[in-house]
């Protein structure tokens, strides 16, 4: 064991941070830390498209992509050290989260050379923005169960059906979806996993209103929706492999990432219980003490599982976090009382409200926390299925 | 950043696993604890012996191997995982006491030799007097875990009103009352003193600093213990869990039982990291240590807990009865936790000591 940074690392940090100091400047520094975050996806989307594009310049969008694919080749330290610096500076939240973590590896293990050329480019630019279309109103937690479809006709794929959850789709260019291929194809057969352009008459977007009053999530209706033949990545009736296959590239960079945001709001939670008195009360110093502990044996955590193999670990990192979450949602209301159950004249939540109702989601997308547990118990258990 | 063990280390642990399997399996457990003075002698004449487990945490040139805290950590979490009535954890806390000590040579020679030895690091029942030889120490220690067989002991004595680390050795104006415990895995003593010659370990105005590290690392031992005995406990749940049938089928199929479990395996999983980052940190940044003692103490013995009380639940009536190992398990997870304060206790000082709520 030794767990301390490189030299080499040190130096890359330092160059993160100058970077991001020269960056990030006028109308984006003044924006307050965790805007366009989680749950607040719907603020201040403009600077942040323009930030993305400086990101591209910069090369600092997926910057773990091998060079020969346009990124840096940066190891997976480096990604964490850049995603650390990234939150440190209060840097607002990415707009392509989708088209740089998950597709972008996807093509790169998957896709045809003709199809990175076409995609890598717009999304290292931080030019072409993309969402992902996997659930639907009957699969959920159950992603096998799609039943948006596409046929050939032609040189097209010809696309109908729904999706929902999607998030920024009204801003984003693409959509990556999961759709079926092969009629009477059931659960993990048949299916293919499409690129499709969102800006075409087939494709109608819904912004779903959600607890918070805001929307960052959308329904999709594709009604004869079309895109080239060429957009599947990996073989027609291979989709579920291609899609578990990204699930598989989350390998714990973001969870290490995101708990500097979690810092950030307990850091901010502890200032509104001194502002408040509530810290005098044992019962919230406790609270506040037990979110501080667990929060630090989830970075530890974190970096015992950094770039394992093991795809458990993700399921096991989200039964931390999201209760954790929630909790913390919990006790950012409590700590303020009263003056928390008022929001501004249209509803306007602060920060604290935003994060109480918001962590409720933690436990449900991503797969649910229930689905977590099934495969925590049988994967790395190894108890029998039901 | 690397997390994983060397090969060394991967060595050293399959080489402590295998041995306790042979020599330390459940039936050697419940002779010594249940049915003898708890002490597992011929074990440990074994484990400091031939397996040199004592000497790792040793200096070199003072007969050691002059291993880091994660060696003995690995050897803690395989102990604990069999609960064997040794007392590893406080020799070789009591090893690190010593080494600051240049007088302490002998003593540690005879550590690194297979003597074992008791520490009673909390409280101030003892006052220490300079003698005409030395120090001479008089009081009463309570709850001293292994001192009935300990043939040393490093005490925090008052001296001069200042908290000091001191060491003695088992002969004149040394009593020790042995007590039979809730978790009889791990006995107790009462530690009487009357004038008994004692070394000083740490010079004037150094030894609250001495004394708190040797706490720490008692904190971080007891919690890659913990880690050990819980992954234990666990395991032998799981099987059960596979093989027991009713309504026709494995109860391990059943969501209620599944979800548990992978809940208690978020939180060992948790834990292990945690202690192991502070078997890593006792060494490789010391500065760290004051905060995570009690940090990873609270989380492993939590996680530890936790697991061995839903392991009695999960095995039903037979895990009920003293007939089964879960009782030994969960014993030693309350008794552990009562020792040192308790959980909350330990989570508050952690805060405290890292500057949390300011």
């Amino acid at each position: 064991m030794d767990l301390r940074h490189t030299p080499e690392d040190e130096r890359f940090r330092e160059e993160v941070r100058e970077w991001l100091a020269e960056n990030l400047t006028g109308e984006l520094a003044e924006l307050p830390p965790g805007t366009g975050g989680p749950g607040r996806e719907h603020e201040a989307l403009e600077l942040r498209k323009e930030w993305e594009r400086r990101l591209g310049a910069g090369g600092w969008i997926g910057i773990g992509l091998p060079k020969e694919h346009g990124g840096r080749g940066a190891t997976l330290m480096q990604q964490v050290i850049f995603a650390e610096e990234y939150a440190r500076a209060g840097a607002p939240g990415r707009v392509n989260h989708m088209g740089e973590n998950l597709l972008a590896p996807t093509l790169v293990a998957f896709g045809t050379e003709e199809q990175r050329k076409r995609f890598l480019p717009g999304i290292l630019r931080g030019e072409e923005l993309w969402c992902q279309g996997y659930s639907e109103p009957g699969a959920g937690s159950d992603l096998a169960s799609v039943r948006t479809r596409a046929e050939l006709r032609g040189d097209r794929w010809v696309i109908n059906g729904q999706k929902v959850w999607t998030s920024l789709a009204e801003h984003a260019d693409w959509c990556f979806a999961v759709v079926r291929t092969e009629p009477g194809s059931e659960r993990h057969r048949g299916l293919s996993y499409l690129l499709v352009p969102m800006k075409q008459p087939g494709v109608e977007i819904r912004p779903i209103t959600q607890i918070t009053g805001t929307s960052e999530f959308s329904e999709v209706f594709f009604e004869d929706a079309e895109t080239d033949a060429d957009n599947v990545v990996g073989e027609p009736g291979e989709g579920w492999r291609v899609a578990m296959g990204t699930l598989g590239f989350e390998r714990g960079v973001a969870t290490l990432a995101q708990q500097i945001g979690f810092e950030r709001e307990l850091r901010e939670t502890i200032a509104a219980a001194r502002e408040s008195g509530a810290i005098e009360r044992p019962e919230v110093a406790d609270r506040l003490i037990d979110a501080w502990v667990e929060l630090r044996a989830m970075r530890y955590q974190a970096m015992r599982t950094l770039g394992g193999q093991d795809p458990v670990a993700a399921s096991i990192s989200k039964l931390l976090w999201g209760p954790w979450h929630q909790r913390l949602g919990e006790l950012a209301v409590d700590v303020r009382g009263a003056a928390a159950t008022v929001t501004g004249p249209d509803y306007e939540l602060d920060a604290a409200q935003g994060l109480f109702l918001f962590s409720r989601a933690d436990t449900i997308y991503a797969g649910s926390n229930e689905v977590q547990r099934n495969i925590i118990s049988e994967r790395m258990l190894g108890l029998p299925r039901g | 950043m690397r997390f994983e063990l060397n090969d060394d280390q991967r060595e050293l642990r399959e080489f402590v696993r295998a041995f306790l399997e042979r020599h330390a399996g459940p039936e050697a457990v419940r002779a010594a604890a249940l049915d003898g003075d708890g002490f597992a002698r011929e074990a440990w004449e074994r484990l400091t012996g031939e397996m040199e487990l004592t000497a790792l945490a040793i200096d070199p040139e003072r007969g050691g191997a002059g291993a880091s805290f994660v060696e003995v950590g690995i050897a803690l979490e395989e102990l604990g995982r069999t609960l064997l009535p040794v007392p590893y954890l406080p020799t070789v806390v009591a090893a690190a006491a010593l080494a600051g000590a240049p007088e302490a040579g002998e003593l540690l020679e005879r550590i690194a030799g297979g003597a074992a030895a008791a520490v009673a690091l909390d409280g101030d029942g003892i006052e220490a007097r300079a003698g005409a030889g030395g120090l001479l120490v008089s009081g009463t220690a309570s709850y001293v875990i292994d001192a009935p067989h300990a043939e040393l002991f490093v005490c925090a004595a008052r001296l001069d009103g200042e908290p000091t680390p001191v060491a003695l050795r088992r002969g004149e104006g040394v009593e020790v009352e042995p007590l039979m415990t809730l978790d009889a895995t791990r006995r107790q003593g009462e530690l009487r003193l009357d004038g008994a010659p004692a070394l000083r370990l740490a010079a004037p105005g150094e030894g609250e600093a001495a004394l708190g590290r040797a706490r720490d690392l008692l904190s971080v031992g007891l919690a890659v213990e913990a880690v050990g005995a819980a992954a234990r406990i666990f395991e032998v749940t799981l099987d059960y869990l596979r093989e027991r049938v009713q309504f026709g089928r494995p109860i391990g199929t059943f969501q209620a039982l599944k979800h548990r479990c992978a809940d208690l395996a978020a939180g060992l999983e948790a834990a292990r990291s945690t202690a192991y980052y502070a078997a890593w940190a006792a060494d490789g940044a010391p500065e760290e240590l004051p905060v995570l003692g009690p940090l990873a103490r609270a989380v492993c013995n939590d996680a530890f807990l936790k697991v061995a009380a839903e392991a009695i639940q999960m095995h039903g009536g037979i895990g009920f009865t003293w007939e089964h190992d879960a009782h030994l398990y969960f014993k030693r997870a309350k008794s552990t936790e009562l020792l040192g304060g308790g959980s909350r206790a330990w989570r508050r000082l952690a805060a405290e000591r890292a500057g949390i709520l300011g």
